[in-house]
């Protein structure tokens, strides 16, 4: 456990330390932004509708999916290429524990600035209009969709350095295009599966949520469900990849 | 084929018929020996395979062919042998934004030492001053320093070092090769591997002798300079007077020719350490000034190329 927490520890300074993050952090203020101006031209009323419309949906649309896929993207992947995964693969740890402690440090990373790019709108939207309700499931929502990503990401990031490529393709080609277009895609979405979780979590969601999430059916059950999935998956196949192939 | 004994008895590293090769290319070709406690060098010209050998030990590379067995465990299929076993690798792979000490700090609890043999470690490569440094800033003997205090770290009864004087200063390698010194002399494994003969030498007790991805020859340093006596090294030499001091080294001992190529000295000698020792005089007395003083690979290469044909 104590390799497993430094391995965490080390991987999310390793992600944050960066000076690009800074650029991250100030796209990640974008939904607190059109929430501020939301509550200038909005009616007190209005506002939790608005709220699952312009911040929400700028979140999950845009600054999750980017977030994820750059810090998951690197979190092995970069490593494998500077050579410093021997570093970890030389020690009496077993490979699960490895990518586990990788997935887990890309997750928190990737989590903290989603879930307080989401949080900041929902407290916004909680002292404008004394709505509280959303705090909670925004937190959660952030919470599956940053795994879910990263969990795909880490593993195409550990096979080819042009994941953050392929990721930008699968979001604003697939996620934001095809997917949104074809309503029976939309399970093959990533961030879909944290708007399910935030529909199913909040009473009254809007219809633009509806139409988001395609042929999805809100419920947090299904999609905690589909998150632990991707992270297992992803974990044990990229275990069982560091065990069969080289480490050049 | 070897010249001498490739395997020892009481091994902890056992190598069988190993071969790996990289689609068309074959980079280690049907070795087989075996390592024991005390030093051995691992010596080849760069490109000879020593590194890929040495990463299929480590189990970073997985044989083609053969097996590989460190202490009675294929390292791929036990990860628990790295409790005994470590690596300091030729590359310059370190986490550049942590310090010395939380590098080998990290190294310490990733492998189930106690973190206060941190402390040690980098007193043992005299790293003391550096430690609170982040790693970026560190020059390459520094960081060199750094990667050797990681992986002694565990104490472990089998370390692997892939060139590991690279970048460091004569005093640094001189400390260095102390300590690898003592850790053998307390009955560990340590596996050097070095293009470098001299350096080698120093170091080592036994020697395996890796050419083209073969193993070319074995036994103690002084059987293996023996073979190469009779082959001369080239030795670069850059000095303002080339034309003085060429016909002053023709008096010397084991010059076997010198020749000029773009106005740099080109030596021949089969006494490598005697010039070395006779230059600095020879130097003096025609007051020239020596700015490089060179054995070329390329010689190196020849010698071992030259084994290779005997065996």
């Amino acid at each position: 456990m104590k390799a497993y927490l430094a391995m965490v520890r080390v991987s999310m300074r390793q992600l944050l330390g960066r000076k690009w993050v800074i650029l991250i952090g100030l796209v990640a203020l974008l939904p607190s932004v059109v929430m501020v101006v939301q509550t200038r031209v909005s009616a007190q009323g209005r506002l939790a509708a608005e709220f699952t419309q312009g911040p929400l949906l700028t979140l999950f649309f845009f600054v999750l999916p980017l977030t994820s896929i750059l810090l998951g993207s690197l979190v092995l992947g970069e490593e494998r290429r500077d050579g410093t995964l021997s570093f970890l693969v030389l020690r009496p740890r077993r490979r699960e524990v490895i990518t586990g402690a990788k997935l887990t440090a890309a997750w928190l990373a990737a989590w903290a600035i989603s879930g307080l790019s989401g949080l900041l709108p929902a407290v916004i939207l909680g002292f404008s209009a004394n709505v509280w309700r959303m705090v909670l499931p925004v937190i959660v929502a952030t919470g599956l969709s940053t795994l879910a990503y990263v969990g795909v990401f880490m593993a195409i990031g550990y096979l080819t350095r042009w994941a953050v490529l392929i990721g930008a393709g699968f979001l604003f080609f697939w996620e934001t295009g095809i997917a949104f277009a074809a309503d029976s895609l939309a399970n093959i979405s990533l961030f879909r599966i944290g708007l399910t979780a935030f529909a199913g979590m909040v009473s009254q969601a809007p219809a633009l949520l509806d139409d988001a999430m395609g042929s999805l059916q809100p419920g947090a059950g299904g999609a905690i469900a589909k998150c632990l999935v991707i992270a297992a998956v992803s974990v044990g196949s990229i275990s069982l990849l560091m065990r069969r192939r080289d480490l050049t | 084929m070897t010249s001498g004994p490739a395997r020892v008895t009481g091994a902890t590293v056992e190598v069988d018929k190993v071969s790996k090769w990289f689609g068309q290319k074959v980079a280690v070709s049907d070795i087989t020996c075996s390592f024991g406690t005390g030093i051995t060098g691992l010596l080849g010209p760069n490109g000879a395979g020593k590194t890929t050998l040495l990463r299929m030990v480590t189990g970073l590379l997985a044989p083609s062919d053969g097996t590989i067995r460190v202490l009675d465990k294929d390292p791929r299929r036990h990860p628990g042998v790295y409790r005994d076993l470590a690596l300091v690798p030729e590359e310059d792979a370190v986490y550049g934004f942590l310090t010395g000490r939380e590098y080998v700090e990290y190294a310490a609890v990733l492998a189930g030492a106690p973190i206060s043999s941190a402390a040690d470690a980098i007193a043992t490569v005299e790293l003391e001053d550096a430690q609170h440094r982040p790693i970026t800033g560190y020059s390459k003997g520094m960081r060199q320093r750094a990667k050797v205090a990681a992986a002694l770290v565990s104490e472990p009864k089998v370390l692997v070092l892939d060139e590991p004087l690279n970048g460091t200063d004569p005093v640094q390698r001189a400390h260095l090769i102390a300590v690898f010194r003592d850790l053998a002399a307390r009955g560990h494994t340590v596996i050097v591997s070095s293009h470098v003969l001299a350096e080698v030498e120093r170091m080592a007790d036994r020697v395996l002798a890796v050419v083209d991805g073969k193993l070319a020859a074995a036994g103690d340093v002084a059987a293996i300079r023996g073979a190469m006596s009779d082959i001369p090294y080239r030795v670069r030499i850059d000095t303002d007077l080339p034309r003085e001091l060429a016909a002053a080294l023709m008096s010397l001992d084991g010059i076997a020719g010198v020749a000029f190529e773009k106005g740099t000295l080109m030596v021949e000698t089969t006494d490598l350490p005697g010039l070395g020792s006779s230059l600095p005089s020879l130097a003096r007395s025609l007051d020239a000034r020596v700015t490089q003083f060179e054995p070329e690979d390329e010689s190196l290469e020849s010698v071992f190329r030259y084994l290779v044909r005997r065996t």
